[in-house]
């Protein structure tokens, strides 16, 4: 473990971005978002959560893997696709860290997405531990313990005060101690003591928040009896479907693909599709979803069943954006309250 | 309980056991303190779980369409801004007056859950309550009372019409505030008195947040297509690529798609997640309508013709008269 | 057996195949035959598997493959024209070169549970597109599987697909027979006319077989209604599931049905495991 003091944390910026990319919680107009970090910009590592998750680093909202050309009837393709540059995201939450290897599961299994396996590669994440859990987090219904490094982050950090501490997780995160080398001081055994009170603090804090008590487990059962309750008819009434929780949430992961004409050229590209959308499903023989009720109910089913199934967790890490978002207020907790029989 | 919430179940109550109405659309409230959501019951029993304050937001007129689908006679609740997207709604033949019974809420203003958080006035606050503009923070240790409009949204402070314009009865007695209408349009103004290439850089700056979410479509009152051009690929634009021209497209189009029917509710910038200011956009819409074919307000009287479907000789010619854009 | 594409390149990204073929089989179907530039097949599969051909910039969509993998030197696809993408594609020459990538999906269990056994197949329209990869790697391996029995019918005679197949090939081959039925009386068809779930039933069959359906699903439905009548059990009866697709690897999360995806866990089911499914489709 080491520590770097606050007031050095331009020349962190500055010594980081020699090698790689930089990407921080910046903040403009009021609202704070991963960016590319530029000299200039205004840099909030106090907000617990950034307005939109950290996974359009890894997983853009929109990404162009093939260019085409015709030529009356010769076609050639080109593929574009995955990132050249190693980066460093500086900043992750822990609970948006956990939703990065959830995203893995789906992209890095057979057959692997090469675009996806790439820019997680040249990736390294330094996550920070979350010092006010806000009322609207409940990441500890999903096992997370944001005091703690959860699997997969490169670097672990915390802030105790006038400094913060340090920990590499995986070689990766060796590398960029390395590359960083001098800016870092030795931990004192009173740095460790603080450690360890920020630990405890934390943890109480987590376990008095207003949501501590959200329990997904208590949904259980046949999966078809879920998809068949009443229980759908009645939440799904108010949810206007529009796309914005699933565009906040750090797991969701729907993409549709499409090609862009530009004559006698154009590209493919993959962007965010949000299975709330109408025409999410709709082909030329029909469309199973035909009622915003079935798009609801897909929502939660897949988050809070299907995947499960398919991946033995629970496809939400409890970051709270979908309550604070939704125009008309519907949530995941609601859901999950709901679904667990609360009437 | 708040008088009001008392008097919006008593009406609920009424309501059912006279048979007047099949459903009700009102709000109950959830497990936060600006958790009041939309809630449709259709019995005496679910009247308990009505409730007014000062988060009851959105706009229930929006849920008409749809519901008036399966259901004979509703009951709403319904603000200012939501009765004139209520006779917008009329005007645009898509709901039936007859069918629909509006309980009117005189309304001084709702109030914006981050204005509280950034003043740190959410730690351990349970519940806030508000007469006029006295409000009273309700906390795990003690009430914190504070007197004024500074927690109110943004635009109910623009507001024009604090209480209902169309209603079967009132819950409470009519507000009054004082309407400046000289300062109507400063918002438009200042974006105007910018030059071209400024005004271009501050909606291409603005329009760059966007993720493309279609929140500002869905909860818009007046957007109302059972198939959106953006959501119809026969229509050939509803590219989702994320890049500057697709973002600004969408925006225009659907400011133009709502010109002279939009209620000025303000609902597309609050909901908007990434904070993107859209209602200026309708807003100058709203004054350039107002300087070609005078002054008009959707929704304040379904029975006057709406301006850009209505045509009178004497309609002012845009290209002469208005010598392009100002 | 699942995609076995280029395990280096993404599997989004297509290769180049030209039309080496086409043919017109009805109103709205045309079987175009693909091979790579240089003349061989592009790629390998099993009977049911399907590709997803890209016509840039219209876009991709996923069909199966008709042609068995037992035919060494192209594949074959029966295209019907119903939206943005097959009405380009039937717009193109001999010697158009489109994009193409997979094969995708689950295949028919050809070399297990329907191994030694007689197999009964029942096609609508331009179902008997996936059932002929079938039929024809059963035909191409003949001594492996029993007695076949092949009903298929569609609106009117010209909607019958693979004329060559059905009138020729197959009847002519050991222990195979075809029954073909059209929905209405028609000026010049003596053969059957009915419904195929109906002429099933006057078919008689007896149940120790496997069934494998393709077809509209209103006509799935009643036919493994019919089925089940006579007494077959779900488990001998597999069928194919049809949603909008666009990855066709199981990521986009568009094609699911409860947790199974029909482009990466299908497009091939059982019925019986249908039947685990919620209701959805």
């Amino acid at each position: 473990m080491k520590k770097v003091a606050k007031n050095k944390f331009s020349q962190l910026w500055n010594s980081i971005n020699k090698d790689y990319e930089l990407f921080l919680p910046i903040e403009k107009d009021g609202k704070v978002n991963f960016s590319l970090w530029k000299d200039e910009d205004k840099i909030n590592l106090d907000a617990i959560k950034t307005n939109v998750s950290p996974k359009n680093i890894i997983f853009p909202q929109s990404e162009t893997y093939l260019k085409f050309k015709t030529d009356g009837k010769k076609l050639s393709l080109e593929n574009v696709g995955g990132k050249k540059e190693e980066y460093v995201l500086f900043g992750v939450r822990p609970c948006d860290a956990v939703s990065f290897n959830l995203i893995d599961n789906v992209f890095l299994r057979e057959p692997i997405d090469r675009f996806y396996e790439e820019r997680r590669n040249k990736g390294t994440v330094v996550s920070m531990a979350c010092l006010e859990p806000e009322e609207t987090c409940f990441c500890s219904s999903f096992g997370i313990e944001p005091e703690t490094a959860p699997k997969g982050v490169d670097v672990f950090t915390w802030d105790i005060g006038q400094t913060i501490l340090w920990e590499a997780q995986t070689e990766k995160g060796n590398i960029l101690t390395e590359k960083l080398g001098d800016i870092f001081e030795e931990v004192t055994e009173q740095d460790i003591n603080e450690l360890e009170k920020l630990k405890h603090s934390i943890k109480d804090k987590v376990s008095s928040l207003p949501l501590s008590d959200v329990d997904p487990k208590k949904i259980d059962g046949d999966l078809k009896d879920i998809f068949e309750s009443e229980v759908w008819d009645e939440i799904s009434k108010s949810c206007l479907g529009c796309g914005s929780c699933t565009y906040v949430c750090p797991t969701c992961h729907c993409y549709d693909i499409q090609d862009f004409d530009g004559g006698k050229c154009g590209e493919r590209f993959r962007c965010w599709d949000s299975c709330m959308f109408s025409d999410f499903t709709r082909m030329a023989h029909g469309n199973p979803r035909t009622s915003q009720k079935e798009r609801f109910r897909q929502r939660f089913m897949h988050k809070l069943v299907y995947y499960p199934n398919n991946h033995q967790v629970y496809a939400c890490v409890g970051c709270g954006r979908c309550i604070e978002k939704c125009p008309v207020n519907m949530n995941i907790v609601k859901v999950i309250k709901k679904l667990g029989g609360e009437k | 309980m708040e008088k009001i919430t008392v008097k919006v179940r008593e009406t609920a109550r009424q309501a059912f056991s006279s048979g007047e109405v099949d459903k009700i659309l009102g709000f109950a409230k959830g497990d936060f303190w600006q958790d009041s959501y939309p809630i449709f019951i259709t019995n005496e029993n679910e009247v308990d779980s009505l409730i007014w304050d000062s988060f009851c937001i959105n706009n229930l007129s929006k849920y008409l369409i749809k519901e008036l689908k399966n259901t004979q006679k509703i009951g709403v609740f319904l603000k200012g801004c939501d009765s004139l997207a209520f006779n917008q709604l009329l005007q645009d033949n898509r709901i039936e007056a007859d069918r629909v019974v509006i309980y009117g809420v005189p309304c001084v203003g709702m109030i914006d859950a981050e204005k509280v958080k950034k003043e740190g006035l959410n730690k351990g606050l349970l519940e806030v309550k508000r007469s006029g503009d006295e409000i009273s923070f309700v906390t795990k240790d003690g009430d914190k009372n504070v007197s004024g409009r500074q927690f109110d949204y943004d635009k109910c402070l623009e507001c024009n019409h604090p209480n209902p314009v169309v209603y079967k009865e009132l819950m409470r007695d009519e507000v009054s505030r004082e309407v400046n209408k000289e300062e109507r349009f400063k918002d438009v103004e200042e974006i105007e008195a910018m030059s071209a290439e400024e005004r271009f850089s501050y909606w291409s700056q603005q329009f760059s947040k966007c993720i493309r979410c279609n929140a500002c479509r869905n909860i818009c009152p007046a957007c109302s297509c059972e198939t959106c051009v953006f959501d119809n690929a026969a229509a050939g634009v509803s590219d989702k690529a994320k890049v500057d021209s697709e973002d600004q497209f969408f925006h225009i189009i659907r400011a133009y798609h709502v010109a002279g029917r939009c209620v000025n509710c303000g609902e597309c910038s609050r909901v908007c997640p990434a904070g993107i200011p859209l209602h200026k956009l309708n807003h100058k819409i709203i004054k350039d309508i107002n300087e070609l074919y005078g002054e008009y307000e959707a929704g304040l009287d379904p029975s006057k013709g709406a301006p850009l479907v209505t045509y009178k000789l004497e309609d002012i010619d845009p290209f002469e008269g208005h010598k392009g854009g100002k | 057996m699942s995609c076995r594409c280029n395990n280096r390149v993404d599997p989004l990204v297509p290769e180049v195949a030209v039309i080496k073929n086409i043919r017109v089989d009805t109103n709205d179907v045309t079987t175009f035959t693909v091979e790579k530039p240089e003349g061989r097949k592009c790629f390998e599969s099993m009977p049911g598997q399907c590709a997803m051909i890209s016509v840039p910039p219209i876009g991709e969509a996923l069909f199966s493959i008709t042609s068995s993998p037992t035919e060494k030197n192209f594949m074959e696809f029966s295209i019907k024209r119903c939206g943005a993408v097959t009405e380009y594609l039937h717009g193109l020459e001999v010697g158009a070169e489109i994009g193409i990538r997979g094969p995708y999906g689950n295949n028919f269990p050809v070399e297990d549970e329907l191994k030694g056994k007689d197999l009964l197949f029942i096609g609508g329209g331009i179902g008997l597109a996936p059932l002929r990869s079938v039929i024809n790697y059963v035909m191409d391996n003949r001594d492996n599987y029993g007695q076949v029995d092949i009903v298929y019918g569609a609106r009117t005679s010209g909607d019958l697909v693979h004329t060559k197949d059905i009138f020729e090939n197959w009847p002519s081959r050991p222990n195979t027979n075809v029954h073909l039925t059209v929905d209405r009386e028609e000026e010049g068809w003596d053969g059957h006319v009915g419904f195929v779930p109906s002429y099933i039933k006057e078919l008689g069959f007896d149940t120790n077989k496997v069934a494998l359906i393709c077809g509209p699903p209103i006509m799935i439905k009643f036919v493994l209604q019919g089925l089940e009548e006579i007494g077959f059990k779900k488990e001998q009866v597999y069928t194919t599931l049809e949603l909008k697709m666009k990855c066709g690897v199981g990521k986009c999360g568009r094609c699911n049905i409860g947790d199974k995806y029909v482009c990466k866990d299908g497009p091939v089911f059982r019925c019986d495991e249908i039947q685990e499914l919620p209701d959805e489709y």
